[in-house]
């Protein structure tokens, strides 16, 4: 098994404090690989670290063994690395299915001339794209929806077109950021079954979560606390680690 | 006009497709007929009015979609529009160019500077953005005050000739109205079909939600000046049929009012669809003229009617239009 992503010793700052302290960790290709830690550990510098809307202070991204460090959000995009939002970021005024088709975007390529003259070229990119939706929509459930705004849909649906929207650009890496936020246990449940099958289906996910029933799917996991790495393996392990537990518990 | 003919049918439910095609069609031979034959009946003034509202449309369609499709307020429409009168107005009186080269020539410096521009002040957002177009305004009508050697400043440059097409001298505002509607309504037709085009669905994308588009692998700077860049050649065209239309450009219609006036056609067309344009074109052009016949309280008069405008037609006169066509195609559904 090979490493698809690298964090190699990254360190950032904010005026003066140091949020991330020499954070290295690796995601296995095929795996899903969690990072946990308490409020304010840093995971979400990290998260943004890893998908480019940050620059580390130090350290380097390695991705699939390329230095991706200061390459920008949407290069990183055009190469398989995907990532989710906290606050699910749909496009309120595109319908569902239009939402999935803008995924789709990186895998056509005709500009805005062509799109200006309306070409037979742009017209077959827009038909694949919506075709290729059309399919996304089934696999995902949502087809009964997929006419409708996005921004009408209730926040669980609304995370579900952002899962399917990024699986539509055929990602290598799927990074998702607290994915479970706002979810009842029914909606987790079924995420959890998605993140899954995704993962069978060849998708290496990286999940970010507090959420200590979500990370359940996780293969390894590593927990940030205070800008480090303080404990890194399987679920059962972590668990019983003695900072891990002082951490969280405070015992 | 054409084109709110074509616009309907991409709105309208396929529902029942046979009358409702048939429908559309009369509606739209109906438009065309009645679009065609105006300048017979209609005075020259009235024409004349009409062949601005058309330069404005093509103007006016540059703002309307940085504003409705990419999110982008856009006051610096007065200053390519400037460039583009001023650079076939000089071309044809100094060198005696033929008017296509200053089309050329204008479009292309409007383009460049579009780019050079574009790209620093694109990285703002918001009010920020809107305020460095607005200064953009105010330089330009500076420089054309200022650079009277290539200008002709506060005096202008007169005497652009009229043009010629195969022979044909558009010499009166009813000729002039047979080639600028056309051109407006292939610009339409364009931007339609760039808004239902993988660009289209990625600007719409970084409108509404700009950090997922970029996630998804949308360039949303670079995709921004191509529009702003698309925008000013829009611009800059209008510009030199104008140069050529009136035979005389002056400082006095590249100002920061001029620049108003074409986010107001935006705002008051309803940015979101393309035909708002000609709505906003028709109403900025054909209501101070009409309301000029109750004498000095006319500013006041039009002033009370963009707030009307704005307050009843919140997505301006294009968004009405569209709703009036989904509801006609849910009771025809239905």
């Amino acid at each position: 098994m090979s490493a698809l992503l690298e964090v190699k010793q990254v360190s950032r700052s904010f005026s003066g404090l140091r949020v991330l302290k020499d954070v290295s960790f690796t995601v296995q290709t095929g795996e899903i690989t969690g990072l946990i830690g308490p409020n304010g550990a840093g995971k979400s510098t990290l998260f943004n670290i890893v998908s480019g809307f940050l620059a580390p202070d130090a350290g380097q991204i390695l991705y699939q063994g390329r230095d991706v460090s200061r390459m920008s959000v949407p290069a990183r995009s055009r190469i398989g690395l995907v990532r989710t939002f906290q606050t699910p970021q749909v496009f309120p005024n595109l319908t569902v299915r239009e939402n999935i088709m803008a995924g789709g975007y990186k895998q056509t390529a005709s500009g805005m001339a062509a799109g200006l003259l309306g070409t037979p070229g742009a017209r077959a990119d827009l038909a694949r794209m919506s075709a290729a939706a059309d399919a996304t929509c089934e696999r995902f459930g949502l087809t009964p929806v997929r006419d409708r705004l996005a921004g009408l849909l209730p926040g669980g649906q609304q995370r579900l077109v952002e899962l399917a929207r990024a699986c539509a650009g055929q990602p290598a890496l799927l990074c998702l950021d607290e994915p479970s936020s706002g979810l009842n246990s029914e909606e987790v449940a079924r995420l959890m079954q998605t993140l899954q099958r995704l993962n069978r289906d060849g998708l290496t996910i990286l999940l970010v979560s507090h959420d200590m029933d979500l990370v359940t799917v996780a293969g390894v996991i590593h927990v940030l606390c205070f800008g480090e790495i303080i404990a890194s393996g399987a679920l059962a392990r972590i668990q019983t680690d003695a900072r891990v537990r002082e951490a969280y518990l405070g015992v | 006009m054409k084109e709110l003919a074509q616009e309907v049918p991409a709105s309208m439910s396929p529902a029942r497709a046979g009358s409702a095609q048939l429908r559309i069609w009369t509606v739209s031979l109906v438009l065309l007929v009645l679009w065609a034959s105006v300048p017979l009946f209609a005075s020259r003034s009235a024409v004349d009015m009409l062949v601005f509202s058309g330069l404005y449309t093509i103007a006016g369609l540059g703002v309307t979609f940085l504003l409705g499709q990419c999110g982008i307020v856009s006051l610096a429409q007065s200053v390519f529009y400037g460039i583009g009168a001023y650079s076939t107005a000089y071309c044809t009186t100094h060198f005696g160019w033929p008017a296509p080269v200053g089309f050329v020539i204008g479009i292309g410096i409007s383009a460049a500077i579009a780019v050079a521009v574009g790209w620093p002040v694109l990285r703002l957002s918001g009010y920020f953005l809107a305020l460095a177009t607005l200064a953009l305004a105010i330089i330009g009508q500076v420089l054309f005050t200022e650079w009277d050697w290539l200008t002709g400043g506060t005096l202008g440059i007169g005497g652009v000739p009229q043009l010629d097409l195969f022979g044909f001298v558009l010499n009166t505002p009813q000729r002039f109205y047979y080639l600028v509607w056309p051109l407006a309504a292939a610009v339409l037709l364009l931007h339609r079909n760039l808004l239902h085009s993988r660009t289209g669905l990625a600007m719409r994308a970084m409108r509404d939600a700009p950090a997922a588009a970029a996630v998804l692998g949308v360039d949303n700077h670079a995709l921004k000046v191509k529009v702003f860049v698309l925008s000013a050649v829009l611009g800059a065209l209008a510009g030199s049929l104008f140069a050529h239309y009136v035979s005389f450009v002056s400082v006095d219609s590249f100002g920061v009012d001029r620049a108003i006036n074409f986010l107001l056609l935006a705002v008051l067309g309803g940015a979101k669809t393309i035909i708002g344009a000609v709505f906003g074109a028709l109403f900025i052009t054909i209501m101070p003229r009409v309301l000029s016949q109750f004498g000095d309280i006319h500013a006041v008069l039009f002033a009370g009617c963009l707030i009307a405008a704005v307050m009843f037609l919140p997505e301006g006169f294009g968004g009405l239009l569209q709703r009036l066509a989904q509801r006609a195609g849910a009771s025809a559904r239905s």
